[in-house]
């Protein structure tokens, strides 16, 4: 086995989340390849544009669906930009999964609370899904998903996020735009204040938190005062990245490597590290 | 283990039966610079040579090597793996690159292991080779390395007179020295004892003791030091010390293409350069030269220990030579070393 060496994989479908954001379903092109893919809700894959090169992605599909994987990828640069030129039949290649993964063996008889924004829900989705899989739903408690993005526009995964998570028993979904905008009757205001707002309890709870820089500062902050603990609050961290499996060095935040190591990482652990991330 | 004895005027002779059924990569002088280089004569060898100026580590993970091909021919995908590794004989290494090879095996060999570093790890008979002077800017032996020591080598020759005491030191190596017995002959009494000698000798050659004790949890406290900047202001960026460090394993991955037809491969890399921590959204973790400086002092003298449990640096001295503006790794342990104290 060459962990370097990219799956040969299809693009079945495409879906426009927003207006630089696309949905890809790929599904590998050896069936038993496929059908022996195992990953774990916040774990990452390399994709390849051959000609162009590889980025990371989360996994936004939960390890529950068996009939494709899906990445939600904005366009960025070279290869995020080559991505979204791609239709679908198109061949790319996938290689992992890689890293660590959000902790859902200890989060078992929890309630779990989700802070996403923009396409930062991407790698807290795959969580929400697991759990709400009928054969998972019985060990989780309530789940309560704070979402916001700049405008309606930019909400991704509307379907579920407006239809069916509200639906789910046990699940309330908070959503929030930056400012007013005609035909939106729903929350305003960023997502730190809505939190403020809200009032989470931290009891029996464990929070996936996934956004612009900015706003997880101001959220924590604000989890702070609500009584979180540092050990109770997980979030995903972004490096630049090659390898992603820990050898070609520059994912590294002092001696961890976080397409390994990471990319999930609670803030206690967070503050053992030096702040070069 | 088992030590032989090797006639100097056998050493060539010996090489030259090697070459004939491996591929024999050994010092060779390109412009007055030494380099390890797959040899076609033994004419070539640069024999009782010191240290490379590029580590011999390049031939196991080569400044650039193809990874795999592929061919998107008709909307297809075809890949193929680019993977090659001929049976070889690494010649003439030194104790501190020997080391090195343990150092690079702990991130290579991790699971999920590299198949390139690895087969040709596995398929390459590693002759070490002790050293006769100690070099001006080295100091392995605040590593616990010594300059006669072939620990890592599957065979060891240590000059000695007229001869080389072999010391055979892994199955591969016997296996060598089996295959090759009419070349070697039995140990004779009082070779062990000289090159014991030249270790004590070479010992007091080190011209700067140094000391790393304590020096990984030492540096914990001091990230946030003024030091890391007052040092980088003289640093140029250039990635030298890291081009030609035994233990650097970073790299970048990258295509050339045209038309359909592809490579990937992989290049050494530095994290000494601003573009390789740089996020697409321009945020850049390291975007000051010292904070890339510091990062790399403390991989060398931090992060790889507590990551492998192994030294990141082995005292070779090569970027204490190569430096352009004289940043010296051992006035960096003393200075660190005498912070805050
Ligand atoms: C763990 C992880 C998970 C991620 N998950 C997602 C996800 O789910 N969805 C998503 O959309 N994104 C995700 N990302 C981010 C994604 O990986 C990046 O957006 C992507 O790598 C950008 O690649 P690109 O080829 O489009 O940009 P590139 O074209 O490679 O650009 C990268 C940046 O590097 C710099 N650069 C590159 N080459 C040069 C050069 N020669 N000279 C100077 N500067 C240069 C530029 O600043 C450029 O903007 C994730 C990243 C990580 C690490
Ligand atoms: S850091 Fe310098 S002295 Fe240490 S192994 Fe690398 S090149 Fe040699
Ligand atoms: S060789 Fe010297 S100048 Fe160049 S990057 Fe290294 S420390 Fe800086
Ligand atoms: S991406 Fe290569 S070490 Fe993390």
């Amino acid at each position: 086995m060459n962990p370097l060496l990219p799956k040969p994989a299809t693009i079945v479908d495409i879906i426009r989340e927003t207006g630089d954001v696309k949905t890809f379903r790929v599904v590998l092109d050896d069936p038993e390849e496929m059908a022996a893919w195992t990953h774990k809700p916040g774990q990452t894959a390399m994709l390849s544009v051959f000609g162009v090169g590889e980025a990371m992605f989360c996994l936004a599909s939960s390890p529950t669906c068996r009939d494709w994987l899906e990445f939600s990828i904005r366009r960025a640069g070279k290869v995020t930009s080559a991505l979204h030129e791609l239709e679908p039949e198109a061949k790319i290649g996938v290689r992992g999964p890689y890293g660590n993964h959000f902790p859902y063996e200890n989060m078992q008889g929890k309630n779990l609370l989700v802070i996403g924004g923009g396409i930062g829900l991407a790698p807290l989705r795959p969580l929400v899904n697991f759990m709400l899989a009928p054969e998972n739903r019985q060990h989780y408690g309530n789940i309560e998903v704070i979402y916001g993005a700049r405008s309606y526009g930019d909400l991704c995964y509307k379907e579920e996020v407006f239809r069916v998570w509200p639906q789910a028993p046990g699940v309330s979904v908070f959503t929030t735009i930056d400012a007013p905008e005609e035909g939106w009757s729903g929350h305003v205001g960023f997502v730190p204040a809505y939190v403020e707002e809200l009032k989470p309890s931290p009891e029996n709870k464990f929070v996936v938190i996934c956004g612009p820089p900015v706003m997880i500062r101001f959220t924590l902050k604000a989890l702070g005062e609500l009584g979180f603990e540092e050990k109770q609050i997980y979030t995903t961290l972004e490096m630049r990245m090659k390898c992603g499996i820990g050898k070609c060095g520059r994912c590294n935040v002092g001696a961890r490597f976080v397409c390994r190591d990471g990319p999930v990482f609670n803030l206690a652990e967070l503050k053992e590290l030096p702040p070069e991330y | 283990m088992d030590s032989k004895l090797l006639k100097k005027e056998k050493l060539l002779p010996l090489l030259d039966e090697l070459r004939k059924e491996f591929l024999l990569v050994a010092p060779v002088e390109e412009d007055a610079l030494l380099f390890y280089r797959p040899v076609e004569s033994v004419a070539e060898i640069k024999l009782g040579s010191g240290r490379s100026v590029v580590p011999p580590k390049e031939w196991f993970f080569p400044q650039a090597e193809s990874l795999y091909r592929y061919s998107t021919e008709g909307g297809g995908l075809v890949l193929e793996e680019t993977l090659a590794a001929t049976p070889a004989v690494l010649f003439g290494i030194h104790p501190c690159d020997l080391r090195s090879f343990a150092v690079l095996d702990a991130v290579f060999l991790q699971e999920p292991v590299d198949r390139y570093y690895t087969l040709r790890r596995e398929k390459t008979v590693i002759i070490g080779i002790s050293c006769t002077a100690v070099c001006p800017e080295c100091f392995c032996s605040a590593y616990g390395i010594s300059p006669v020591e072939g620990t890592g080598a599957d065979v060891h020759l240590s000059e000695v007179g007229a001869v080389y005491m072999v010391e055979v030191l892994t199955p591969k190596g016997k296996e060598l020295v089996a295959r090759y017995q009419e070349f070697f002959e039995d140990q004779v009494a009082g070779v062990a004892e000289a090159k014991e000698a030249r270790k004590e000798t070479l010992s007091g050659q080190f011209t700067v003791r140094v000391t790393v004790d304590g020096l990984p949890a030492k540096l914990g406290s001091l990230f946030d030091h003024p030091y890391w900047e007052e040092l980088s202001r003289r640093c140029l960026g250039c990635g030298i010390c890291t081009y030609v460090c035994p233990t650097c394993h970073c790299f970048d991955i990258t295509d050339v293409c045209r038309g359909f037809e592809g490579k990937r491969f992989r290049c050494w890399d530095a994290c000494l350069f601003r573009d390789y921590t740089l996020h697409t959204s321009g945020h850049n973790p390291r975007h000051a030269l010292y904070q890339r400086l510091r990062n790399r002092f403390f991989h060398k003298l931090k992060y790889n220990h507590d990551r492998y449990a192994i030294e990141g640096c082995v005292g070779c001295g090569r970027c204490v030579a190569l430096c352009p503006v004289n940043i010296d790794i051992r006035e960096v342990i003393a200075t660190v070393r005498g912070l805050g104290e």
